[in-house]
């Protein structure tokens, strides 16, 4: 039997749900890489061109990782999703980056709105690749996509709760792909979390709220998920206490976006950009110091 | 007998010592350099600190700040541990409660401190790269044969300083080698350096930022005086060096010493208290966390890089 392998990199923070309850659904067999670790990284590091995106060089890591270990390795091409909502130019790159290095079998769907190919016809066509008929496929399709929806539902409401609470909060902006990585922002993450800060992350919200709110930063933006991050910005000013921006190095999109928010937004800001080294000793000056300043412990 | 506090400053270049009394008034001070060997470096520290520290006091507080505070808080047992921005901070405040702008170029790294009705309201430090900080200006002075200290003299007989990459250090160094082949005269390039550390460090760190006066400079860089006067040229601004500039970071961590006392009294005397670090790589996991492991008198006190907690 055929076994499927995702790379928990990338599209995975997007798509990972949704991919695992289809296939489940689907009776198909899938494994996802695990959780990044040193081993993956230098997997990722030594494949890759030294002027990619440390989130692409991860991914490639990943996607070394499982290339033995499984039949088809699932890389989509999200391309835009319409109105000015461009994804980032590796998003575009991926699959042809892992067809030129890997000699390996691709399940490979696009997402281009602008010419009409949605997620609806991308599974479609992996249910059809992978031998499946249309009634299963479109029965699994529904299942994946309702349980999306909830956990998206589920999600936004949960950072509305935490908005209320009585706590320093903090908002992350970044990337869920580098935000929840073990090797890239997990670190940061913990550090907060031992801090007893409360920690509302930015991809959380329901993108169909916060994407049109970017507007009130930058009328002219065109990437998709740095318009979620400042969207999310905007909606949430009035009751953060400080924003921190997570990026790795050398992030087109982000250098941006973080131009933008940091002059638009008078609210204590900490912009961090990760690469691959590995001491957390700069980070834990940069974050110690911004949560003295937010508890204004300077003063006392 | 006179309470008196230790503020130990241990950055990547230089480390700094200062002692204060309870007045903040600085009974001794001293600024050597860390050459690679923090903990060593402390010890020499110590050493001259004593020397000048008149018999009537007793320190009743230490306090560390800078790159290596972790790990001296730990060989000196001392009661504040704390990040250099806040040690900055509060030494600065504590002579200049008025100060808007706090300028900072330190050894490896640089920082903007913004200030209003003494609280910090925002602060911006160089991410990944440390171009245009300290280090790049003495790697240079080495590469052009003369002492850092001497910089600013050289930089002050210039009258019309080359223009000099500002963005990327190898860039600048290759533009700095470049222009030295050619033939352009020693002084000219100097003040080159100097310039583009300090476009440099309002392109980087200072970019967005709104910096408005009283503006203090500080860190070992803020001693060069080719630095300060582009700074004063470009911003407009009277800049404001304090003649302990190069300590505010000791002073501030001693000042938060002071407020931290435990009434425990401190020694000053080193040589009895072994003091030793041990790394090593953990292979029980693919992560391979570099380890390191610290031991005072041979007992380990503390264990630092593990990502399981392990260790």
């Amino acid at each position: 039997m055929n076994t499927v392998g995702i790379p928990r990199s990338l599209f995975y923070y997007y798509y990972g749900n949704i991919w695992e309850d289809f296939f489940t659904a689907l009776k198909i067999n899938y494994i996802v890489s695990p959780i990044t670790n040193k081993e993956i990284m230098d997997r990722g590091i030594k494949t890759s061109n030294s002027e990619m995106c440390l989130s692409l060089k991860n991914y490639l890591g990943h996607v070394d990782y499982l290339k033995d270990k499984c039949d088809y390795i699932l890389v989509p091409r999200i391309s835009n999703f319409k109105n000015s909502n461009q994804t980032c130019t590796n998003f575009w790159a991926a699959y042809d980056i892992v067809k030129n290095i890997f000699n390996i079998n691709i399940l490979h769907y696009n997402i281009d709105l602008e010419k009409g190919q949605t997620l609806k016809k991308g599974l479609y066509k992996i249910g059809k690749a992978l031998n499946k008929s249309s009634p299963q496929i479109k029965r699994a399709y529904k299942y994946a996509i309702i349980k999306h929806k909830k956990q998206v539902k589920k999600n936004h409401q949960i950072n509305q709760n935490k908005l209320k609470v009585k706590k320093t909060k903090i908002l992350i902006v970044g990337h869920p792909y580098n935000v929840y990585d073990e090797l890239i922002g997990k670190d940061i993450i913990k550090y907060l979390l031992k801090n007893n800060i409360e920690i509302i992350y930015s991809d959380k919200f329901d993108s169909k709220i916060t994407n049109p709110l970017s507007k009130e930063i930058s009328k002219d933006l065109y990437f998709k998920y740095s318009k979620d991050n400042l969207g999310a910005i905007a909606y949430t000013r009035k009751k953060i206490n400080g924003i921190i921006f997570i990026s790795s190095f050398p992030c087109g999109p982000d250098s941006l976006a973080n131009e933008l928010a940091m002059r638009k937004i008078k609210k204590p800001y900490l912009n961090l950009v990760i690469d691959d080294n590995s001491s957390f000793t700069g980070l834990e000056t940069r974050l110690e110091s911004f949560l003295d300043m937010l508890g204004g412990k300077l003063n006392d | 007998m006179k309470d008196c506090y230790l503020g130990v400053d241990i950055g990547s270049i230089s480390t700094k010592g200062v002692i204060i009394d309870d007045e903040n008034k600085i009974i001794t001070k001293a600024y050597i350099w860390t050459e690679g060997n923090p903990t060593n470096a402390v010890r020499k520290l110590l050493d001259i600190l004593k020397k000048h520290l008149p018999k009537n006091c007793q320190i009743k507080g230490i306090g560390t700040t800078g790159s290596a505070r972790k790990l001296i808080g730990l060989m000196l047992k001392a009661s504040v541990v704390k990040n250099e921005i806040t040690a900055h901070a509060i030494g600065t405040l504590t002579f200049y409660p008025d100060v808007r702008t706090i300028l900072e170029i330190g050894g490896q790294d640089s920082k903007i401190i913004l200030i209003k009705n003494g609280i910090i309201t925002n602060y911006a430090m160089n991410t990944l790269c440390a171009a245009g900080t300290g280090s790049f200006l003495s790697s240079q002075a080495k590469r052009l044969g003369i002492k850092v200290e001497e910089f600013g003299d050289y930089a002050l007989k210039s009258k019309n300083p080359v223009k000099i990459a500002a963005r990327c250090t190898v860039f600048a160094e290759s533009d700095l080698v470049h222009k030295a082949q050619v033939g352009y005269p020693k002084e000219d390039i100097i003040a080159g350096l100097c310039k583009s550390v300090v476009l440099n460090y309002l392109n980087n760190v200072g970019k967005g930022k709104k910096i408005i006066g009283p503006v203090i400079f500080q860190g070992g860089v803020s001693k060069n005086k080719g630095v300060v006067k582009y700074f004063k040229e470009i911003l407009n601004e009277d800049i404001i060096v304090d003649e302990n500039s190069h300590l505010m970071g000791a002073i501030g961590i001693a000042v938060l010493a002071k407020k931290h006392k435990t009434g425990h009294t401190y020694s000053l005397e080193m040589k009895n208290i072994k003091f030793q670090t041990k790394a090593f790589e953990c292979h029980r996991c693919p992560n391979s966390c570099e380890l390191l492991k610290i031991y005072r008198n041979n007992e380990l006190v503390d264990s630092w890089g593990s990502k399981c907690g392990k260790y």
